[in-house]
Order: C-alpha cells, then sequence, then structure tokens
C-alpha cells in the first residue's frame, strides 16, 4: 500500500464525486427535475469537491505527489474559474441558459429541456473526477490498480474533456453579458491604489487560452494512452489504411 | 600523449562518430572536433556525458575545462552525445528582456492617446510629479541592468536555450507595460508627495547597494577561476543573496512611492522567482563549504530576505 494519506484523500473525492453523479441523475431520471433542480440538488458536494482539487497543487508543490506544479494549478484554477468565477455567481443566468439563450430557445419553440449544459457540465465533470480519483485511490491501496481501472483512465479522457470543455466555455459564454453589466470582481479607476480590473475581460482572455489548451491537454493524453494501453486502438485503423 | 578513438553516441545507443583525440585534450576541443564532423552541432550546444554506472540515472557531465584523461577514457570509450537545441548568449538575452522595459514603460507616459484612447490625459507639465520620478526611476533601473550586463556580470555559463529568451521577454515585457498602465494612466491618483520622495530616494539607496553587490560578486574569480568562493564583504556578511534583498526592497519602494497595486503584483512574482533561486544558491554554498577536508564552513546567513528568508 501506498500512502494513507492519499488513499483517503483520493477515495474521499472519488465518494464525492461518485456522490455528485448521483444526486444528478436521481434529481432528472427520479424526480422529474432538471437543470435548476439539479443545481440546487448538488450544491455543497459539489462545492466541497471541486474546492478540494485546491489541495492537489499543494500536494504537487511539496512533492508529496510526482506531477509538476504548473499544469496542476492550470487546471485545477480553469474548474475553480468555472465554478466559482462564473457558474455560481451568475446561476441565474447561466442554469438556465445553454447553446441558446432563453429567448432563442423560445423562438424555436424549443422544450425547455432542451438546455442540458448544466447537465452535460455536471456528467463531464463528475464522471472524469470518478474516474480520475478512483484510479489513484486503486492505485494507493494495490500498487498497481485494476486493468478496466487504467483503461477508463486513458480512454473516457476521449469523450469526457471535449464535453466537459463545450460545457465550461457555453457556461462562460453565457455568463458574460451578465458579468459586463453587474461589473462582477471588477474595480474601477480611480482608486488610492491605482487598480483597476476588468474581470469581463479576463474571461475572455480565459476562454481564449482554451483554444490551444484543449488540443495540447488532449494530445498529451493520447500520447499517455499510447505508452501505458500500448496503443491498441491504433492499429485496426493502420490494417484499414 | 596518447592517441585514443572515442565512440561518440546518441542516447539511443546509435554511434554520430568515432573522433581522434589526445587523451591529454579538453572536453571543449573534443567539442570543436565533432563540430567539425557535424557543422550543425556548434560546442555550445553539445552536451557530453559518460555512460551512467551502476545504479545512476544519467552519466557524469564531461566540463568543458577538464581533460579527456580526468574522465578515464580510452580508446574505444563511449561518450554520449545531447543536443541542448539553439543556444543564445546570456548577455544577449539579458539585453532584450531589458531593452524591452526601457523602452516600453515611457510609451504609456508619453504617448497616452494611444493607451488610454478617448481619455483625457494631463499634459506633461502638469501631470503629478511621483508619475514623472516613477519613469526616470524605472528607465534608470533597466540602463543600469543593461550597463551591468556588458561592464560588470561575469557568467558561469556562456549560453542558454533560445526558447528562454521568448520565456524571458513575455515576463518583461508583460509586467513592464502592466505596471506602466496604471502609474501612467490618466486617472492615476498621486500618493502624498513627502512620501513618494522618500520613497524614492531610498530607492536609489538600494540601486547602489545593488549595483556594489554585483560588482562585489563579479570580482569574486579571477579570469579563468572556476572555483566557486564564498561571497563576503557589505551585505553579503549576512545575506547569501544580498543583491536580491537591494533589488526586491526597490521594487517595494517603488510600489509605496507610487501607491500602485500592479507595482506590488510585479514585485511579489520577481520575489518569488529570486527565491527559488537563492535558495538554490545558498544550498550549494552551504553544501560546497561544509567545514570538513580542511574547506571552509560556509557561515550561517541568511538567504534572501530577512527576516522572512
Amino acid at each position: 500500500m501506498g500512502n494513507p494519506y492519499l488513499l483517503v484523500y483520493n477515495a474521499a473525492l472519488t465518494a464525492g464525486w461518485g456522490y455528485v453523479l448521483f444526486l444528478t441523475y436521481k434529481t432528472v431520471l427520479q424526480e422529474g427535475g432538471w437543470t435548476q433542480e439539479v443545481f440546487e440538488a448538488v450544491d455543497i458536494p459539489l462545492k466541497i469537491s471541486q474546492s478540494a482539487a485546491l489541495l492537489e497543487v499543494v500536494h504537487s508543490a511539496i512533492g508529496l505527489v510526482k506531477s509538476p506544479v504548473a499544469i496542476t494549478a492550470m487546471q485545477v484554477a480553469s474548474r475553480i474559474w468555472c465554478l466559482w468565477g462564473i457558474v455560481v455567481p451568475c446561476a441565474a443566468t447561466v442554469i438556465p441558459q445553454g447553446l441558446l439563450t432563453a429567448g432563442q430557445q423560445a423562438a424555436l419553440g424549443l422544450p425547455g429541456w432542451a438546455n442540458i449544459n448544466f447537465i452535460t457540465l455536471m456528467t463531464a465533470w463528475a464522471c472524469s473526477e470518478v474516474i480520475r480519483y478512483g484510479f489513484f485511490a486503486l492505485k494507493e491501496a494495490f500498487g498497481t490498480p485494476p486493468y478496466f481501472a487504467t483503461w477508463l483512465r486513458y480512454t473516457a479522457f476521449m469523450v469526457l474533456y471535449p464535453l466537459g470543455v463545450s460545457s465550461e466555455l457555453t457556461m462562460a459564454w453565457r455568463a458574460l453579458p451578465d458579468i459586463k453589466a453587474r461589473g462582477l470582481f471588477s474595480s474601477t479607476l480611480p482608486n488610492s491604489w491605482n487598480w483597476g480590473f476588468d474581470y469581463h475581460l479576463v474571461c475572455v482572455l480565459v476562454m481564449a487560452t482554451y483554444i490551444p489548451g484543449l488540443p495540447q491537454l488532449y494530445g498529451y493524453m493520447l500520447t499517455q494512452r499510447k505508452k501505458v494501453l500500448g496503443g491498441g486502438a491504433a492499429k485496426p485503423k493502420a490494417k484499414a489504411a | 600523449m596518447t592517441l585514443i578513438s572515442l565512440d561518440l553516441q546518441s542516447r539511443s545507443g546509435k554511434t554520430l562518430a568515432k573522433l581522434d583525440v589526445d587523451s591529454e585534450d579538453t572536453v571543449g576541443q573534443l567539442k570543436k572536433k565533432f563540430h567539425a564532423v557535424n557543422k550543425k552541432y556548434y560546442p555550445a550546444r553539445q552536451r557530453m556525458t559518460l555512460p551512467a554506472k551502476e545504479g545512476q540515472k544519467s552519466g557524469e557531465v564531461l566540463k568543458d575545462s577538464a581533460k579527456l584523461s580526468e574522465y578515464g577514457l580510452s580508446s574505444g570509450s563511449v561518450v554520449l552525445f545531447k543536443d541542448l537545441g539553439t543556444q543564445i548568449d546570456y548577455s544577449t538575452v539579458f539585453f532584450f528582456e531589458y531593452f524591452g522595459p526601457l523602452v516600453i514603460y515611457p510609451l504609456f507616459f508619453f504617448l497616452p492617446q494611444i493607451f488610454y484612447p478617448g481619455q483625457k490625459a494631463l499634459p506633461l507639465d502638469q501631470r503629478p510629479l511621483v508619475q514623472k520620478i516613477a519613469v526616470a526611476y524605472w528607465m534608470f533601473h533597466y540602463a543600469k541592468r543593461i550597463f551591468e550586463t556588458y561592464f560588470v556580470h561575469t557568467f558561469g555559463h556562456a549560453t542558454m536555450p533560445i526558447k528562454n529568451l521568448f520565456k524571458n521577454c513575455s515576463y518583461y515585457y508583460g509586467f513592464a507595460a502592466f505596471v506602466a498602465y496604471f502609474v501612467n494612466h490618466p486617472a492615476y491618483t498621486a500618493p502624498d508627495e513627502t512620501l513618494s520622495l522618500v520613497c524614492f530616494a531610498l530607492a536609489m539607496v538600494c540601486q547602489f547597494s545593488n549595483f556594489r553587490c554585483h560588482t562585489i560578486l563579479s570580482n569574486l574569480r579571477a579570469p579563468g577561476e572556476t572555483a566557486y568562493k564564498i561571497p563576503s564583504g557589505f551585505l553579503f556578511n549576512y545575506i547569501t543573496c544580498a543583491n536580491y534583498t537591494a533589488e526586491i526592497w526597490g521594487w517595494i519602494l517603488f510600489t509605496i512611492g507610487t501607491h500602485t497595486i500592479a507595482a506590488g503584483l510585479f514585485t511579489a512574482a520577481g520575489a518569488f522567482q529570486m527565491a527559488e533561486w537563492a535558495r538554490g544558491k545558498h544550498k550549494r554554498l552551504q553544501k560546497l563549504f561544509d567545514g570538513k577536508d580542511g574547506r571552509q564552513k560556509y557561515p550561517k546567513r541568511w538567504v534572501m530576505f530577512p527576516p522572512l528568508l
């Protein structure tokens, strides 16, 4: 067995995100709720589980875990920004709206459930975190995780990354007008310490970084997949060509 | 005078060249020989190592100044080659790093119509005194750095990989624009003038202290000496990286003198990086000067910033 603290940390987060996933689908399937009801149901477990990811930056910085601090910090920062910087402060605007605004949905005669964005966001986040933390928990517990856990970790991302990223960007896109109108988290000159901060601009810049960011991360995971799983999926394609 | 034939291999084991050299030749001369064989790999780009021994992750790096015989190399010995990528002179990087801020900051001061479009800026003679002092101080600071690059600093390594040039310039140019934007803004609020004057006067003291520290460091080694020495004199008697102490205090005083948070963020970023470098240097000197076998013992000193580090 590896580090007991890491085992507890990863197991707790697997459970936390598993609970978020459970609550999401319980609300939708059992209670007939949709994005608003899911948001209210996952509230605390989501906030705790996502915020706990900040510890990963500490783990990396003190050398407890081998991942590079900069990459870990960037990944955690983007999640924290999306949750605490977009979804929570602008919930009234972003939860009911998805790729289409409420007005556009109504104009097209679409039913309310046509907006699936918060549900895809929760699905993408919770699934990828259960798989990731679960993989690490099993690794700490048994040294080598069972093959299915490794397979999931290096395969599920192929769908979950694009799903998660598109959901995050949609949330941010929908929040922008609201952020601008409210001057959210922004300060203007003049003030005695000469500090101006345009949060709207910062959000736009962060969204822009997703453009080079996703291909890089995706490509990195694909290379890792080939290394760890041996590139079995690539072979049939080569034969067909 | 023993002629030996060395097998230069890539790290995957492929032989790149068989080089005939004298065992009394230096590693530097070996690199020149390889450069003659392969024009792409000028000596500064070559890293040569011995193959890794039992339990080692990688083999010993061969120093340019050392003789081949010092590494026990004989005919048929394998030397491993690594390409360090396109290299650029330290002094060239420093020049571009510092020239950017020297030019960028005053642009914001002199051309508000470009950088603050649509906002009414005061004519130059009516600007707050602190804005004028700040631009003069900033330009002096970076002109001093360029001067030191060519006339004071002696560099431990001659070159660095070229991607560092882009990384470093982004940092310096980015922060120059960031700080300049806020200090020279038409809606800038100046702090009490006396406070500013005192801060900038003390900041100039820091500039001169930092310069003195740099001259002490450059005089530590006589030309040709490669051994590490314990720095001493002036603030070095108490602090390993006293030059960083003066630098950080200079920027703290700039921040307080201009009452600008952006300058504070710039100070923090620089201090964070300097702390990393200072810790490395302090540890290295403590390890080298351990007081054993007739070596000096490195005295008890602050690393970079009493009383915090």
